[in-house]
């Protein structure tokens, strides 16, 4: 596998374009996961919220974090800033109005 | 005579007064002024109003001060009687204010209170507290637990993110040579001015590269898919299903440098996933039986190929070698003048078919102790597999099939889409019918759009006209 002719053509370069859909590139690989993380985390900090449910503002948490962690660069970092901010209120709100210990559910 | 007369007079309005004693408290003394003979007719009133609030007061301190203020009046009152005969009512009617059953309290508070002893500490009551207001640190353990839980995924985050990071980089210096001496620009980030040549981190764990001026290609994306290290939740996953770093490699190749042939190898459980997933796998490929037996190709490992001929000439001896020796690192080679991506769901019904690329892909797994050297010649197997695919020319009968192949996809295309295809051009022809309606409308001229109504009343009446064969009467 000798390269005896230099195969470098400068003439042919071509700039990088960043695929516009997501979908044509990566296709069913597409990680989808920072997006269900986001949704979820806004269901359970909804819940955490309306329905106090303690446990609900805490999994709203990790979800975030884990939205966060998975995020892509190219991916609008407000998004995930909201979606922290909304689960970090859900708990710090819930613990306002009820200051009571967290009870595992098999306690109850 | 005249003082018994008076008397009985005064008698006489002390009875009325009393009848209506409610109204004598809101009453103005004005009203019975004319009878005023002396203040005893407000006294009544002062007294009820004292003894009532009394009576109501709770509290044992009211009570204890009323006692010897009452003694002066219950002695007037007395004296009142003794003088006039005709006042006994009046006694009778304000003693039930003595009654201890009704104004419990008001007459003997004094005797009625408990002593209280200087000397004994009173008892305390001290009620239960709900548990939540005791602040004992150990009953908020899940909370901990969860705060732990995050220090934790953080740690992790940082942990992994850096060793990702690591990782690539590694990639990168080592097949940094190699990249240099095939491509005239080596890592680009589609900026105006390239900022910083070199990978660039889509997420935490997914870097790639773009590397272009080859002859033969376009360009080479380089994915390089890393576990997702930074993600402690994935992590726990990889421990029931594990996982690989892998680099994806994407060669547009220039039209026509490759025949006309769709071509897979790669480990079955990839095989049949791209093969479902990628349109022009599953429209052109059949999955090839026993590919060991008849490509020669290592164990494990699948084939889908269109045309034998180009199938067997891809899998020549040096690539079988490179695929036995490197078994455990590739996961797939896919070539293709006909990739279109993955199959799209039909949504929108396309009416195109979707736009084709030539293209040489790759999938790799990196090594598990990060020794990079040992997937290099990967990367040359690639650059083989390029000049292989340009010198390559099929025979006329491959040629013919593959160009029949082609046919066919697009005749099943054009059919799936005929429905749809014939909707679009009714519509189109219904939107230039409606603006040549509108010019004529807008047009001043009547005759005009007389004429135009005239033309698209007969149009209507032919479409509407029952459609039938016009017979030719032969005439006998």
């Amino acid at each position: 596998m000798n390269m005896t002719v230099d195969p470098r053509r400068k003439e042919k370069i071509n700039r990088y374009k960043a695929p516009k859909n997501q979908g044509q590139s990566g296709g069913a690989n597409e990680d989808m996961m920072p997006d269900y993380m986001n949704i979820l985390g806004m269901i359970f900090s909804m819940c955490g919220l309306m329905m106090k449910l303690k446990w609900c503002a805490w999994f709203a948490l990790y979800c975030s974090c884990i939205s966060f962690a998975s995020s892509r660069a190219s991916d609008d970092a407000k998004q995930v800033l909201s979606s922290f901010m909304l689960s970090v209120s859900a708990v710090v709100m819930s613990y306002l109005q009820n200051p009571a210990a967290m009870t595992p559910p098999w306690a109850s | 005579m005249r003082p018994v007369f008076a008397f009985l007079l005064l008698a006489l309005i002390c009875f009325a007064s009393t009848k209506s004693e409610s109204d004598f408290e809101e009453d103005d003394s004005d009203d019975f002024a004319e009878f005023d003979d002396g203040n005893f007719y407000a006294e009544p009133a002062a007294k009820n109003a004292d003894s009532f609030s009394g009576g109501a007061g709770s509290s044992h301190g009211e009570s204890r001060d009323d006692p010897p203020a009452k003694e002066p009046r219950k002695q007037a009152q007395n004296q009142e009687s003794d003088e006039e005969d005709g006042l006994v009512e009046d006694d009778d009617e304000f003693e039930h204010f003595q009654d201890e059953e009704e104004f419990e309290g008001y007459d003997g508070g004094d005797s009625k209170d408990p002593p209280i002893d200087q000397k004994v500490e009173p008892k305390l009551n001290i009620p239960n507290i709900p548990l939540h207001f005791r602040t004992h640190w150990d009953s908020y353990w899940m909370e901990m637990l969860m705060v732990a839980g995050l220090l934790a995924y953080f740690a992790n985050f940082f942990a992994g993110k850096a060793k990702n990071a690591r990782l690539a980089q590694l990639w990168f210096s080592t097949h940094r040579a190699l990249l240099d001496e095939n491509f005239a620009l080596v890592g680009d980030d589609g900026k105006a001015e390239n900022e910083n040549p070199g990978l660039i981190k889509e997420s935490e764990s997914l870097y790639t590269l773009w590397c272009s001026g080859r002859t033969c290609c376009e360009g080479m994306l380089v994915e390089l898919k890393m576990i997702k290290r930074q993600d402690l939740v994935s992590l726990v996953a990889g421990l029931m299903r594990p996982q690989l770093d892998q680099a994806h490699i994407k060669i547009e190749l220039t039209r026509g440098v490759m025949d006309a042939f769709v071509f897979a190898v790669g480990t079955k459980k990839t095989i049949t996933k791209v093969f479902k997933e990628y349109t022009d796998l599953s429209k052109f490929c059949s999955l090839v039986g026993k590919p060991e037996d008849r490509y020669n190709v290592p164990t494990g490992f699948g084939v889908l190929s269109e045309i034998p001929e180009a199938t067997s000439a891809i899998l020549e001896s040096r690539i079988i070698t490179a695929l036995n020796k490197y078994q455990s690192y590739i996961d797939y080679l896919h070539i293709s003048d006909q990739f279109s991506g993955p199959i799209q769901q039909e949504e929108g019904g396309t009416l195109k078919q979707p736009e084709t690329k030539a293209v040489l892909l790759a999938g790799f797994n990196l090594p598990k102790h990060a020794e990079m050297e040992t997937i290099k010649p990967l990367l040359l197997l690639i650059f083989y597999l390029m000049e292989r695919l340009k010198t390559y020319r099929m025979s006329k009968e491959g040629k013919a099939k593959s160009d029949k192949n082609r046919q066919r996809v697009e005749e099943e295309f054009l059919k799936s889409t005929h429905a749809a295809r014939a909707e679009a051009a009714a519509q189109r022809r219904e939107d230039k019918r409606k603006q040549e309606k509108e010019r004529i409308l807008a047009d001043e001229d009547p005759e005009k759009q007389r004429r135009w109504e005239a033309k698209e009343q007969k149009r209507q009446a032919k479409r509407n006209a029952p459609k039938m064969k016009r017979l030719a009467v032969k005439s006998l």
